[in-house]
């Protein structure tokens, strides 16, 4: 299997690899020529919540991943246009369908001086999959290694991991299956490094200022927990010359107004999110510092398949015929994203987007169809649903909305249940919901983590939907070594999932924030959201 | 009195045991858990963890291993916070939460009774209706709608004041969330006390005393103020403890680090030692603070011994 896929397979890696080499030389802070830099490179960014931990081995949330990409640099990263580009490892190669090579950078130390080496990431990867750690997320990335999912569930042992250092520069990966995208994964926090001597030394007290070694861009200065984490540029870093900020404050601020309230007041340079209601108002009050670039991620509402109502793909059908999208973006939501009718957001890899036919009928076409569907199901107007959702006005209003149009268009009642979040997910996965409200956003860019909503008996598929033919193509599309044939054939996957209806798309997640005019790197076009402080720089003001 | 001291310590430690027994079999009730999460926690992950804080046992064998390690001081390993223990979380939490509480309660209680004494000795004056003014406004508005407006005169308009934020006790950080709380606690203690003081200004005792010819700052200082201070200590505690454990809005508002975040947070994050570890924390300072009330009372009543 592996010579027969050679030679296309060697072409698309050597365009990659021209790519990540490429990327090497430019890959830090891309200031334009004629900037003049403020003296002081200092930021303050609000990131949204206290991280749960800044041990790679145990971090789940956004948050927690975005500081930890500062402080520990994995095999690659994700640069602000959400690119992915070398980290501690200067190049890789895959030599069959499922062993890579990377080779780390010679000048790849930790901040106490000791040089980081492959080893460091066999013992770090083990460490993150061992049942003894105890990683609430560890099965979402131990998936892709040879032998990940066996380890976690402690069925063999940690030595067993398909990760291997053939020397101190060399680290050889095996994955379970083909994983194309694999440089992908290994950008992932979670697949950072961590030091042994420090980690056993310390045990959780490890990540604590005084502590800690790392060996990404940045230094842990100070942690005061639901407060601030700052971190310090590291002079030992071997990019350090292309860092341009010195220290950078991680605010944790959840509540939005109180977020907005440290922007205008000048305490804060970088907003986490706009409150919800209040992006219009912001926009013409801040048109220079407003900024609303698209997400890889999906609002949709999740529909339980084995419902007896829901069972039938026509009742379901006309659920999501009939929501409006327009007037959902436009006038509900109203803070910029865009309407969706597949599952593939606009910008991630791998896969086109798709589209229902009936997307461009006009709305009277789509209610009448709907209606036709609902009535050959034998479903009544009256007839009940049930819609949970978790407690915020956001999505309050949504599905408000979404009620009005199912009763408006089609007659049917919607009982609305508002639950916490923990109830909600729990509810979900036990498949106790009819309708419930979702969202998915990717840790890495590729359509397999989008199509694992709809793939058959997939831990995140709380619809319980299945359709055999689109799980096959996605295994054929994941085998493929040519990206085009890949790309066709997951989207093609995509599409025949979605004509089960197993969901109702709604929109693209987008991240309005404010950001001070003087910040510099800043990309709408980063559709990851991710941002290292080493692409960001201060200009003078 | 120090019999009576050791007995009410003493009781402690049921009214301690019954609550956490309570809040204990509540959060087990509660639906969702503290694994949770948008994807599922596989079943081998799930049994590490559960394994790991001792959820596989049964409840009564969780609860008694809780015990057996509260009993030593330890409130155990946070959920949700891998790199923090909960005695960690506390230990960073409480001292914020003493010093915007507690500086707000001292300086409303002194403010308190002061403005409370003029407004009832110069009842229906000027003064008395500006003190009521202010009391009632500060009854009324609730914290989430003078906080902003705090923020909104004293660091967006005026940038005097950062509008929120904390680094490690500086005071300008500190300033706006005392003053909110302050503001707050001011309005009830005032009301109260001007209230308690017009009414023992006509008590026959006081007549008596002035009739003697006793100076009026005699008269109150000396015979009408401890009396009057009754159901003031009667409501200082009940305010403290919410100042010090419950300062929720305030805490978010101006992002401080303190004890409401942590219960907030826990509850939502089903972080069932964090929970418990803060629920233990609040009974035994009311339980304290309930304790010292009850002092005061024989302090300043003569007719109450213990």
């Amino acid at each position: 299997m592996t010579t027969r896929h050679k030679p296309s397979l060697a072409r698309a890696l050597a365009t990659f690899a021209a790519a990540a080499a490429a990327g090497a030389a430019v890959h830090a802070a891309v200031i334009p020529p004629g900037t003049a830099l403020a003296a002081r490179q200092e930021m303050v960014r609000n990131n949204g919540s206290e991280p749960e931990s800044l041990d790679p081995a145990y971090i789940e949330s956004v948050p927690a991943a975005e500081i930890d990409r500062d402080l520990f640099e994995g095999l690659t990263a994700t640069d602000h246009h959400s690119n992915v580009v070398p980290g501690v490892a200067e190049s890789w190669k895959q030599v069959d369908s499922t062993t890579w090579v990377f080779k780390l950078r010679k000048n790849a130390i930790w901040s106490n001086g000791t040089p980081v080496t492959a080893e460091d990431f066999v013992y770090s990867w083990r460490r993150f999959l061992d049942p003894k750690t105890a990683a609430k997320i560890a099965t979402t990335y131990a998936v892709y290694l040879a032998n990940g999912m066996e380890v976690v569930n402690g069925k063999k042992p940690v030595t067993a991991l398909g990760v291997r250092a053939i020397d101190a520069q060399t680290l050889e990966v095996r994955t379970a299956g083909a994983v194309p995208f694999l440089p992908a994964v290994v950008s992932v926090a979670q697949y950072g490094p961590q030091p042994k001597a420090v980690v056993e030394k310390y045990g959780k007290d490890w990540t604590k200022p005084g502590n800690i070694v790392s060996n990404g861009a940045y230094v842990l200065k100070d942690w005061q927990v639901n407060s601030k984490v700052v971190v310090e540029k590291n002079p030992a870093y071997w990019d350090a010359a292309n860092v341009q900020l010195t220290r950078v404050t991680f605010l944790c601020v959840e509540d939005g107004n109180a977020d907005l309230k440290l922007y205008q007041s000048g305490e804060e340079d970088y907003l986490y999110q706009i409150p919800p209601g209040a992006f219009n108002a912001l926009k013409a009050q801040y048109p220079k510092e407003i900024h609303n670039g698209p997400l890889l991620g999906l609002r949709f509402y999740a529909l339980n398949n084995d419902d007896p109502l829901l069972k039938d793909v026509r009742v379901r059908k006309a659920l999501s015929m009939v929501i409006d999208r327009q007037i959902l973006s436009e006038k509900v939501t109203a803070d910029g994203q865009a309407p969706l009718y597949g599952l593939a957001v606009k910008g991630l890899g791998a896969i086109q987007q798709t589209r229902y036919d009936w997307a461009d009928w006009p709305m009277d076409k789509r209610v009448a169809e709907a209606r036709k569907l609902l009535a050959e199901a034998g479903v009544k107007p009256g007839t009940k649903l049930r819609f949970t959702y978790n407690n915020s006005d956001y999505h309050k209003k949504m599905a408000i909305f979404a009620a009005s149009e199912w009763k408006t268009k089609l007659g049917l009642d919607t009982e609305m249940d508002s639950l916490e979040f923990k109830v909600l997910i729990r509810k979900r996965h036990d498949g106790d919901y009819q309708i419930a409200r979702h969202g998915w956003v990717v840790t890495f860019n590729d359509a397999t983590l989008f199509l694992a909503l709809v793939q058959c008996g997939s831990e995140v598929n709380d619809q319980r939907s299945c359709n055999k033919q689109a799980d096959e193509l996605i295994v054929q599309g994941n085998a493929a070594t040519d990206p085009a044939r890949r790309e066709a054939l997951l989207t093609q996957a995509a599409k025949l999932a979605m004509d089960d209806y197993p969901i109702i798309p709604l929109l693209q997640y987008s991240v309005p924030r404010l950001i001070k005019p003087w910040v510099g790197g800043y990309d709408e076009a980063n559709g990851m959201d991710r941002y290292r402080s080493k692409d960001f720089y201060i200009v003078k003001h | 009195m120090w019999a009576y001291v050791v007995r009410r310590l003493l009781v402690t430690i049921p009214t301690v045991l019954a609550v956490v027994t309570l809040c204990y079999v509540l959060l087990h009730l509660t639906p969702g858990g503290p694994f949770d999460a948008e994807r599922k926690v596989s079943d081998a992950v799930l049994a590490n963890l559960q394994a790991k804080y001792h959820l596989d046992l049964p409840l009564w064998k969780q609860y008694l291993y809780y015990l057996r390690d509260l009993l030593h001081g330890d409130l155990g390993a946070s959920f949700r916070y891998a790199d923090w223990s909960v005695n960690d979380l506390v230990a960073r939490a409480l001292p914020v939460s003493l010093a915007i509480g507690g500086t707000a309660m001292v300086v409303a209680v002194g403010l308190g009774v002061a403005l409370g004494i003029a407004a009832a000795l110069r009842q229906n004056s000027a003064v008395d209706v500006g003190v009521m003014l202010l009391a009632n406004i500060g009854s009324v508005l609730p914290s989430f709608v003078l906080g902003p407006v705090l923020v909104l005169v004293f660091a967006i308009l005026l940038p005097w004041l950062p509008s929120g934020g904390w680094d490690d006790f500086a005071p300008r950080y500190m300033i706006l969330p005392i003053a909110l709380l302050t503001l707050i606690n001011v309005a009830t203690i005032g009301r109260i006390m001007r209230g308690s003081l017009i009414e023992v200004l006509g008590s026959n005792f006081i007549r008596t005393a002035r009739a003697k010819g006793l100076p009026t700052r005699v008269v109150v200082m000396r015979h009408a103020l401890r009396p009057a201070l009754l159901p003031v200590v009667s409501v200082i505690g009940p305010l403290a403890i919410s100042s010090i454990t419950s300062a929720i809005v305030t805490e978010s508002w101006f992002s401080i680090p303190g004890l409401g975040k942590l219960i907030v947070n826990g509850a939502s994050d089903r972080d069932y030692t964090l929970v418990l570890g803060l629920v233990v924390l609040v009974t035994v300072l009311a339980v304290l603070l309930n304790l010292l009330v009850d002092l005061a009372y024989a302090w300043l009543d003569p007719k109450i011994r213990y």
